[in-house]
């Protein structure tokens, strides 16, 4: 399945899928003057789901530090949940920082999101850089004790991979299971993002020879990652969407190029995390400061007849 | 031989047992051609992953001793799994050095994969690759990888390179050395050191 972006079709024509900017993003707005922008004013400026029995989830990355901005995008999350009630959240990795002793996994996940997590809301993470593999073992980031993963929920069926260590058992096991999946929607995350316009990392190229061949095959629709400490939307790559979600905890200001090719919108003044809604037919989201300001909002469309099977899909995509 | 043989077998069990005795002269010496022109790089590969099943087997032994942890919700059970398996692994393998399991003779391979591997990536991969690798680190063999810093990403193609591991072991890239890591116990159980070149200061 395949998004484009709507209010920027002739600019941003992919095929299959739409994305029609919720809240108004200009398509030229580079990550400098989305820097530059007015703060709105400070009130619950979350917007609520739209649809009915959608699939609801927040997005953070790079969140292990145990400082007082993963507390306070931690807060800021509950707060949103009041009016966005996502059911589970998706860690991009780098879930914990520096050492994992026991009471690293208290100050740097379980009192950050206290509040979600007292409320039941279940955390799948990936493994970042910073994480020790035998974090696959820690019941409260839901990953069966396996360092790659893949889980569904309603329409949706969500790829969870190990981008530190992608070697070919875990390649042979991502096209198997992509294979075999016709859900409505297919989400991969994981660390390192194939797109980027970072300084510090950038896109990993290597990486992405490998995998998005397979997401282009079996119609992967969005892929989230983290790595870069701040908040990225790439222009549709092969008819794939990309956000990079890194700036929940760590922040690497003015690390994004101005003016470069991939940025569709960009944030990287501050720490943000993510809102995501999964509908019959498009994917709404929304980005939010640790304060809560809107930065930036859409909506991705599938163009795909809704009970049209994933096996029926062109061999092209 | 045979004709004793014979003086007992009818006609037919005896063609038959000339013709086992035929094959079985005829593999022994296709064998022993073989061994004199095996392949350099296959032999030092069954010997590397020989040394790996060694290891894998001594792992076994003791993680039988500290079973796999099962999913919990509390992490010091997690971090004193992995601590005891370390330290048992350790002890184990007290006097161990580098390329007991690496090999002098793959050690050449793998430096030549790691070499081709990095001329074969742009300066921009290059850059980024070097940025992600700590720096002036000490390794030890049987210690603990360093708990604080991170594992960086081995790149795909390197990897796609590289003899296949077992699940329990990874190959890591740290400062200058090539690793060989025990996953679960955190614990380096042999390198190659010098591997990657020096950065320009």
């Amino acid at each position: 399945m395949r998004v484009s972006h709507a209010l920027f079709a002739a600019a941003l024509s992919i095929g299959g899928l739409t994305c029609v900017a919720a809240t108004p993003v200009n398509p030229s707005a580079s990550a400098a003057s989305q820097r530059s922008a007015a703060p709105p004013p400070r009130a619950s400026q979350v917007a609520p789901p739209v649809e009915k029995d959608s699939v609801r989830f927040a997005i953070i990355g790079d969140t292990g530090t145990g400082t007082s901005s993963q507390y306070q995008v931690g807060a800021e999350l509950t707060k949103a949940r009041q009016t966005f009630p996502f059911e589970f959240v998706i860690m991009l990795g780098d879930n914990i920082y520096g050492s994992e002793r026991p009471q690293d996994f208290v100050t740097k996940f379980e009192k950050p999101y206290q509040a979600l997590l007292d409320a039941k809301v279940p955390f799948y993470a990936a493994l970042g850089n910073h994480d020790d593999p035998t974090q696959r073992y820690y019941k409260p980031f839901n990953m069966n004790g396996e360092r790659y993963y893949t889980f569904s929920k309603g329409s949706a069926r969500f790829f969870v991979l190990d981008s530190n260590y992608m070697d070919q058992t875990q390649l042979k096991w991502l096209e198997e299971q992509l294979s075999r999946a016709n859900d409505r929607w297919k989400i991969a995350y994981f660390h390192h993002p194939l797109y980027s316009s970072g300084e510090k990392h950038g896109s990993e190229v290597d990486l992405r020879t490998q995998v998005e061949p397979l997401f282009m095959k079996y119609g992967v629709d969005v892929v989230f990652a983290g790595h870069e400490h701040f908040y990225e939307r790439i222009k549709p790559q092969n008819g794939i969407y990309y956000f990079i979600e890194g700036g929940s905890a760590k922040l690497r200001k003015g690390d994004i190029q101005k003016g470069g090719p991939l940025t569709a919108n960009g944030f990287d003044t501050d720490f943000s995390f993510m809102l995501a809604e999964l509908g019959k037919d498009a994917m709404q989201f929304q980005v939010l400061s640790r304060g809560g300001k809107p930065v930036d909002s859409g909506t991705l469309r599938l163009a795909e007849e809704p009970d049209k099977p994933a096996q029926s899909k062109p061999a092209s995509r | 031989m045979v004709v004793s043989l014979g003086c007992r077998l009818e006609e037919g069990e005896m063609m038959r047992t000339l013709l086992v005795l035929g094959f079985s002269l005829f593999s022994v010496v296709a064998a022993a051609q073989e061994s004199a022109s095996v392949n350099p790089f296959a032999k030092s590969m069954a010997d590397f992953k020989q040394r790996v099943d060694e290891y894998m087997k001594l792992r076994d032994e003791i993680t039988r001793k500290t079973p796999e942890v099962k999913e919990t919700g509390d992490p010091a059970k997690i971090y004193a799994r992995e601590k005891a398996l370390g330290e048992a692994i350790g002890k184990a393998r007290a006097g161990a050095k580098p390329g007991d399991i690496l090999g002098a003779d793959m050690a050449a391979h793998f430096k030549r994969i790691l070499a081709e591997d990095w001329k074969a990536r742009s300066p921009a991969d290059r850059k980024a690759l070097f940025n992600e690798l700590p720096k002036g680190v000490t390794i030890t063999i049987n210690r603990p990888y360093p708990p604080t810093l991170p594992l960086v990403s081995v790149p795909p193609k390197l990897l796609a390179m590289l003899p296949m591991l077992p699940e329990a072991l990874e190959y890591r890239l740290i400062d200058r050395y090539f690793l060989l890591r025990d996953r679960d116990a955190n614990l380096v159980i042999d390198m190659l050191s010098g591997v990657l070149p020096q950065r320009d200061r």
